[in-house]
């Protein structure tokens, strides 16, 4: 049934651009803070975050309140929060296990949501919202608070990083994976937040955002551009182009990329 | 890319379920370019977001729907990104099947315990052969009111069409008869308006509630209930899990009948194509 018309048809830059940009601006936090998730190994942390922020919804649609908008995301934040700071805290106790111990809560806060739902359907299309937003849903107003968030968050890690101190991290961490989750889904957050990170990591701070950032952009710009051309779901193609941009990039930009560590 | 505008311009439609693009075709064929936004092996309730859909969303002239709530997770996002005035709710390029039908299952009272339920009731009325050829008719004079000029190639194919429909369905009717007053088990209440036409009785339903797989309890529950009784089958449709489905027949050996639950319309499928399987499928429990 598909024919060149077709094709050509999602290739439309109102379409994409909104989602484009929606990337852009998750990849600004991401990649900073993925970089030291992976540096700490707490890779399934956004994992962890994103669930306790749903289940968190969860609770509060169970104790009755009717949640819309500004609502469910006070109870999102602030579930998000406390599951940051019980992450943070075990952090200290845990040693060596903590990426054990963060797996455990991810699985406890999922399967919280799922008995509390067990007799409540409804709330499932609640923390659906919550956990598989898509990209290409977007619209200007989502964009321009998750924007401010994004700036917020970027400004704060890149001037206190030093300052902030530990939880400092976890903090910025939960408002920026809470806010990401919504607009574009847990799967683009978790691949946004770990590939480019880790296919940068074995590189110095400078050269490497700059191999995330590139890796990056290339990723969500291929991937809208092959969903539009094999019509096909934005999400998940975007994630296989951000793996496969992580695979190519670093090894046709090496030369560039030794340069810049010479350089600084 | 409107630059070349053809010849014939035609009336866009797009629809959300199959079942819907296959009527437009009937009625329109022709006249219409038809997209369905969904295919028949997949959960209307919710889609992935492609360019695409939002694409053909600003095209179109005519949204055909089955309504009632059941596209109410994608369809309201859509229909904002794709900002086309004219398929906006209310407009006459916005139209929904189920506001033109007897609707079953429209709970009395609203609550959250009931489940995935839908407040305008059940939304899936193309299992009905005779409200086909209710929305049949509203689509007619829908696309007669959007497209003034062919007014009479519409009326034209309805005709031709609710003759043939209405044969096959006095056909279907006679091979349905002696189904009428079995009991039956469904999964999912998919099928609420083809077993009201055969007058099966529907004793249980896997899903506790709409939308909730079945626990270990429900389903010992619904074992034992059975045991008393004389059931005829167990109707699954085909896109959601047949896992439970599958453990019920085996506990029981009362056979599984899996129908197709809509028009393979992408495929090159015709309605009545369609519910000539589902007859056979149904009649091939003796």
């Amino acid at each position: 049934m598909m024919n060149v018309g077709d094709m050509a048809d999602g290739l439309d830059v109102s379409i994409l651009a909104p989602a484009f940009l929606a990337g852009v601006i998750v990849l600004l936090t991401h990649i900073p803070l993925g970089r030291e998730v992976v540096k700490r190994g707490i890779i399934f942390i956004d994992l962890a975050i994103a669930q306790i922020a749903g289940l968190g919804v969860i609770i509060a649609f169970q104790f009755g309140w009717e949640m819309h908008g500004l609502e469910a995301q006070i109870a999102a934040v602030t579930s998000a929060l406390l599951g940051a700071w019980l992450l943070h805290s075990i952090e200290k106790k845990a040693g060596e296990h903590l990426e054990a111990l963060i797996g455990v809560s991810f699985v406890l806060a999922a399967t919280a949501s799922i008995l509390m739902l067990a007799h409540n359907p409804h709330g499932s299309e609640h923390i659906k919202e919550l956990l598989v937003g898509q990209i290409l849903w977007v619209d200007w107003s989502q964009i321009l608070i998750a924007a401010v968030i994004s700036l917020i968050v970027v400004f704060v890690w890149f001037n206190y990083k030093n300052k902030i101190g530990n939880i400092g991290f976890y903090i910025l961490f939960a408002v920026s994976i809470t806010s990401a989750v919504q607009l574009i889904g847990v799967y683009l957050v978790f691949t946004s937040l770990i590939v480019p990170a880790l296919a940068a990591a074995k590189y110095q701070t400078k050269p490497a955002l700059v191999l995330a950032g590139i890796i990056g952009i290339m990723g969500y710009f291929s991937g809208l551009i092959a969903s539009a051309l094999f019509d096909l779901p934005s999400g998940a193609v975007i994630v296989w182009c951000l793996a496969i941009s992580a695979l190519v990039i670093p090894v046709l930009s090496s030369n560039l990329l030794t340069n810049i560590e010479r350089q600084s | 890319m409107t630059a070349f505008l053809p010849v014939h311009a035609t009336i866009n439609v797009f629809a959300c379920e199959p079942e819907w693009a296959a009527l437009a075709e009937e009625i329109g064929g022709g006249k219409l370019t038809i997209y369905s936004a969904t295919t028949s092996m997949q959960d209307p309730h919710h889609i992935q977001a492609r360019p695409s859909l939002i694409a053909k969303a600003r095209r179109a002239d005519l949204l055909v729907c089955s309504g009632a709530e059941l596209e109410i997770g994608w369809l309201p996002l859509l229909l904002r990104k794709a900002g086309n005035a004219d398929i906006r709710p209310g407009q006459p390029g916005n139209f929904e099947a189920a506001d033109y039908v007897e609707k079953q299952d429209v709970p009395k009272k609203l609550d959250r315990s009931m489940g995935d339920v839908h407040a305008e009731g059940n939304p899936h009325i193309h299992t009905r052969p005779e409200n086909i050829l209710l929305v049949a008719d509203a689509l007619r004079q829908r696309l007669s009111e959007i497209d003034v000029d062919n007014e009479k190639h519409y009326l034209s194919r309805y005709e031709a069409f609710e003759k043939r429909w209405t044969q096959l369905m006095a056909g279907w009717e006679e091979q349905i008869k002696y189904l009428q007053g079995e009991n039956i088990v469904t999964h999912h209440n998919y099928w609420t308006y083809l077993n009201s036409w055969i007058g099966m009785n529907v004793l249980a339903t896997l899903e506790p509630v709409p939308g909730v797989s079945p626990s270990s309890s429900h389903l010992a529950k619904i074992k034992k209930q059975l045991s008393k009784q004389k059931v005829k089958m167990i109707l699954h449709v085909i896109y959601v899990n047949d896992r439970p489905t599958q453990w019920l027949s085996e506990q029981t050996g009362i056979p599984v009948i899996t129908l197709p639950a809509t028009v393979d319309y992408q495929g090159g499928q015709t309605l009545p194509l369609w519910f000539e399987i589902v007859i056979q499928q149904l009649t091939s429990v003796q």
